[in-house]
């Protein structure tokens, strides 16, 4: 030893250095961390292009989705603190102090089970509304078109069909209190709550033809595009509106609201309308009846005329046979021959009857014709009467529905009767979805991973020695709090 | 190993370090020890909060959405740096550091450049029977009337279109 340091003095010492000057865990650590940046830069690059290149004005927003920002704000606190408390746990094991070093890991620990506790309230919280990134669970859709409506019919069907036991007796109970309503009475306070109960009984029958099946007909009939349009869309309004928080958001509920009166007053008229033609079948039914009567009235003599002259003729003729049989009797050969054919040297009596008949015969032909072409209008009136009726009922609906259950629902539907989970239109919900749980869910993999380290660390006794370890497992959950601090104004915010 | 650490170099408790501090140098840096991660700390709450006040300011939404990005975008970088430099203690280390963080952070900015044209303006090349699928714009807002008016007459015939069901827009 000391006789190198005596040419030391001469020779250039050159210190050879094989790789990084730094611990091979901790190199190891941030080669795997620089792959981590790529990963996370790649998928967040992936959302930001995918939430400004989807189709304008139509990312959600953040209460859209049922994501609060405060619950947001507090895991972003919660982490921070947790990066604290593992540095401090390695400036503990540094110092040597291996209790407090092992109290700061426990507390890091249970911080990262407070973001993860609170990530899977989060994710409750979607999934409860139906906000899942994918088809058989989600009930997001991107916009209000036929497609839509049909979903919303068929979410509805096996409610509807399981209340067509059922129907009459809850219809016969709502129908009186429903017509105190229309005649503007107030209904007591128990009548109130039975009415609401009703209501709610029947509601999966009330959507499926007040609101889905009214929308269909105006989908499929309507000439004017546009009322179309603003059918499936006052559809999707009523079922889960997308409203901003605050004044604005008021105002629009305060607008729907009054939509809807409006609307109940114009079907209201067109009821008053559609009751006129039915009065007027209903006239129309009558006098034809009348006409009817009156043609009934006439043929009845006539026929009770004809009716006489056909028994007398019959009775007459049955004299006749019977005389000639009793004469020609003994004759075989003359038996032979039928009756019928037998006398042209009939009785003249007979014969005189015989054109009477075929007088009144005349005389009433007509008659029956004239009034088997009346009972078949009669009947189509009928028909068209009971058509108005139907529709009428029909309109009757629609005006309670949208009195007493839309205008109950301001919210929505899926809000006020959430136990419906119906398909709801979120425009661009289902991208939304896929992102937020694909980041959100990469992230709590981390944290997760993250907690495991925590916990095979504990095991040890946290002196100097193992500062090391407590550095790498530190520098990895540094971190998973980095990617956090850009997901948090990303999904939540922007 | 664990005997080894204190000593050897290529072992070391908590990086190699060439100046000689030995095992204290964490403590050798800035304020005490604890008080500059209890300031980092602070500030990063504040930062927090700004972003969050940023984001939930609905007049900045409303008149101009792009600086409030922008700026929650810089908060985050700040919040990011602080975290890098001082809890991954980045600002202490040697120049090592370069060679890994510079590599990581360009081929992290070309991965995002990649995208770009991919998926951002992936609704230019829209086509018809993709436009009938696709998220329909709230037609009660304002921005929406505003982009139809820019795009004219055609763009606004497209969309509503794409309102109809495919059969009756055939």
């Amino acid at each position: 030893m000391a006789h190198d340091h005596d040419h030391g003095h001469t020779a250039v010492k050159l210190e050879y250095q094989p790789a990084l000057p730094i611990g091979r865990g901790k190199l190891c650590l941030w080669l795997f961390l620089s792959t981590e940046i790529m990963f996370f830069a790649g998928l967040i690059g992936t959302y930001i292009v995918l939430r400004f290149g989807a189709p304008p004005e139509s990312w959600p927003l953040p209460h859209d989705v049922h994501l609060q920002e405060f619950i947001g704000a507090f895991n972003t606190f919660v982490l921070i603190c947790s990066s604290v408390t593992i540095v401090l746990a390695l400036e503990a094991a540094r110092g040597n102090h291996a209790g407090l070093s092992k109290f700061w890991m426990v507390a890091t620990f249970l911080l990262g089970s407070v973001f993860l506790g609170v990530k899977a309230y989060e994710y409750n919280e979607k999934f409860k509304h139906g906000i899942f990134p994918a088809k058989p669970h989600s009930l997001l859709y991107e916009k209000a078109d036929l497609n839509y409506v049909a979903a919303v019919r068929q979410s509805l069907a096996p409610k509807s069909l399981a209340l067509t036991e059922k129907l009459p007796e809850l219809t016969a109970k709502r129908d009186p209190l429903l017509a105190k309503l229309d005649a503007g009475q107030a209904l007591t306070e128990q009548d109130q709550q039975q009415f609401t109960e009703l209501n709610r009984q029947l509601l999966p029958n009330d959507l499926q033809y007040d609101l889905v099946q009214w929308t269909e007909l105006i989908a499929a009939k309507d000439p004017d595009q546009a009322q179309r349009r603003r059918a499936l869309e006052s559809l999707a309004v009523a079922i889960y509106p997308l409203r901003p928080l605050g004044k604005e958001g008021a105002e629009m509920e305060h607008h729907y609201v009054q939509m809807l009166d409006e609307e109940a007053k114009t079907v209201r008229h067109q009821m008053q309308e559609l009751e006129k033609d039915r009065s007027l079948a209903q006239n129309e039914l009558a006098a034809k009846k009348a006409e009817s009567d009156a043609l009934t009235a006439e043929i009845a003599p006539v026929q009770m005329q004809r009716d006489m002259i056909q028994k007398e003729i019959e009775r007459l003729q049955k004299a006749e046979t019977t005389t000639a049989a009793t004469e020609e009797a003994p004759s075989n050969l003359v038996s032979l021959q039928p009756p019928a054919t037998q006398p042209p040297t009939a009785n003249p009596q007979v014969e005189k009857l015989k054109t009477e008949l075929a007088a009144l015969d005349a005389q009433l032909m007509p008659k029956l014709e004239a009034q088997r072409a009346l009972l078949a209008e009669q009947q189509r009136i009928f028909e068209r009467e009971a058509a108005f009726t139907t529709e009428l009922k029909r309109y009757q609906g629609r005006v309670r529905l949208l009195l007493y259950t839309l205008k109950a629902a301001p919210h929505g539907l899926n809000h006020t009767f959430s136990e419906l989970r119906l398909p709801m239109v979120i425009p661009s919900g289902n991208m939304w979805a896929s992102t937020y749980f694909l980041l959100t869910g990469f992230h709590a993999i981390h944290v997760l991973v993250g907690l495991i380290a925590f916990v095979l660390v504990l095991f040890y006794k946290l002196d100097r020695t193992k500062a090391h370890i407590l550095e790498n497992v530190g520098l990895y959950w540094h971190f998973v709090d980095l990617v956090w601090i850009f997901l948090f104004p990303l999904l939540y915010l922007f | 190993m664990a005997d080894l650490a204190p000593t050897d170099p290529r072992y070391p408790g908590h990086g190699y370090d060439p100046l000689g501090h030995g095992d204290e140098h964490g403590h050798g840096h800035g304020p005490s020890g604890v008080g500059k991660y209890v300031i980092v700390f602070l500030v990063l709450l504040g930062l927090t909060a700004v972003s969050y006040l940023v984001g939930n300011s609905q007049t900045l939404r409303e008149k101009s959405p792009g600086v409030m990005w922008a700026a929650m975008m810089a908060v985050s970088c700040a919040k990011a740096m602080l975290v890098i430099l001082f809890f991954m203690h980045m600002l202490w280390e040697a120049n090592w550091k370069y060679v890994l963080t510079i590599p990581a952070s360009m081929m992290s900015i070309f991965l995002l450049l990649m995208l770009i044209p991919d998926v951002g303006r992936r609704v230019d090349r829209y086509s018809e029977e993709r436009w009938l699928y696709a998220a329909q714009p709230d037609s009660n807002s304002h921005a929406v009337a505003k982009a139809a008016e820019q795009h004219g007459h055609d763009k606004a015939g497209k969309s509503d279109a794409a309102g109809e069901q495919p059969a009756a827009s055939h």
